[in-house]
């Protein structure tokens, strides 16, 4: 399988970065026997990346809550990971599975994917003066839920459109639709 | 500024327009500033997403996954004491399936003459195997691994279960010692590799010596 996410393609390149890879498989391999000191080093060297990724996915209100679920479920997963990639590469994925998985008690649903960019105007508008204006990442928590999951599952983390589309359950065109807008209105943010 | 191609640049930006449609565009762009503008901030746009810099949580969030799953804040290795509590029987039919996997390894070491007798190897430190980059060729650690499948080479009945429990453990070790050898081939001089690999040595010698302390205990 061809890897997309940028973080990934580098471990593949990358002599140091792929033996880093291969300590995180054996100490993977320990975890699934229950050696909670490798799983808790699995767990320092991907905390920020899933963190990350789970507050630019739902905002920072419930990001510690969710991060936590993705380090309980990669626990009980650990079984199943069999080092044909990446650990962070299946880690990454099972984030975004309880991520998305999460949208539905958070209110986010499939229908917020607009395809107007009318609602995303207002994203580069709440700053009233250029001193104060938002940083890239405050932008992207302020665009509406479909359009911010596609940007940060595309243009931060590198996965394709069809891939975003099974994720979310729409169809390509949606994807494809929502980034350029989530684009547009973060370019405006850019502009100031 | 909006004309037929701004809606369009995105998937231009992405590799992703029809060849003759970029074809189009491309002749359009050095006639119209405006999305020439559109294009150039996009690309921005999605340089700056590429350059997020992964930030930690606030509060460290290990106590509490940590507590969740079962281990303490500090991580404690679940005890192993759990894996090895087999009865005899269990025991004996495990012996076989050891003998069977890796028993060959060490006829064959037997047959060359460096399996050391079995008093030998109580006597034996472990110390040596802290210097982990000489596996596999430490013959001293083949040995040891060797005699003590041996030991534990008991006939007796063949439990499926138990067979499944051991033999799913040394092929996790084994992995996991692949892996440290595969990752110490790039970079022979890390310690922490170096060290990890020590570790994964004394931890099968470990599984096999109470795997033979609990055999020789109930023959």
């Amino acid at each position: 399988m061809e890897l997309t996410t940028p973080g990934v393609a580098t471990l593949r390149r990358d002599p140091d970065q792929r033996a880093l890879g291969d300590a995180e498989t054996a100490d993977a391999a320990l975890a699934a026997s229950g050696d909670g000191r490798a799983f808790e080093r699995l767990y320092r060297a991907h905390v920020a990346r899933v963190h990350s990724l789970v507050r630019r996915m739902v905002g920072p209100d419930h990001a510690d809550d969710i991060a936590q679920d993705v380090f309980v479920r990669a626990w009980t997963k650990l079984a199943t990971f069999r080092g044909d990639a990446a650990f962070g590469t299946w880690l990454h994925r099972l984030a975004v599975n309880v991520i998305l998985a999460r949208r539905t008690t958070l209110g986010t649903e499939r229908g917020r994917y607009v395809d107007s960019a009318d609602i995303l105007d207002g994203v580069a508008g709440r700053a009233a003066v250029p001193e104060l204006s938002m940083d890239f990442e405050e932008a992207i928590g302020r665009l509406p839920d479909g359009a911010r999951q596609v940007f940060v599952l595309h243009d931060v983390e590198g996965y394709r459109h069809e891939e975003i589309a099974d994720m979310l359950g729409i169809v390509a065109g949606t994807s494809k639709s929502q980034l350029h807008h989530a684009r547009m209105a973060l370019r405006r943010h850019l502009e100031r | 500024m909006n004309d037929q191609w701004t809606e369009r640049l995105s998937e231009y930006l992405d590799g992703e327009l029809a060849p003759a449609e970029q074809t189009a565009l491309e002749a359009h762009l050095p006639s119209c500033d405006a999305c020439r503008t559109t294009l150039d901030e996009l690309r921005r746009v999605v340089t700056n997403a590429r350059a997020l810099d992964d930030r930690p949580p606030a509060a460290d969030l290990w106590p509490a996954v940590a507590g969740r799953i079962g281990l303490s804040a500090r991580a404690r290795t679940r005890p192993a004491v759990r894996r090895f509590s087999f009865t005899v029987p269990q025991l004996a039919a495990a012996s076989v399936v050891l003998a069977l996997v890796s028993g060959g390894g060490a006829w064959l070491l037997g047959r060359r003459g460096t399996v050391p007798k079995r008093s030998d190897f109580v006597s034996r430190s472990t110390a040596g195997l802290l210097n982990a980059s000489a596996y596999p060729g430490d013959a001293r650690f083949a040995a040891q691994v060797a005699d003590l499948e041996r030991a534990i080479a008991q006939p007796g009945r063949l439990d499926t279960a138990t067979v499944r429990v051991i033999a799913r453990n040394l092929r996790i070790i084994d992995r996991a010692i692949r892996s440290a050898q595969s990752a110490l081939a790039a970079d022979p001089g890390n310690s922490y590799l170096n060290l990890h690999l020590a570790q994964e040595m004394r931890r099968k010698l470990e599984l096999l010596r109470q795997a033979a302390t609990l055999a020789g205990a109930r023959s």
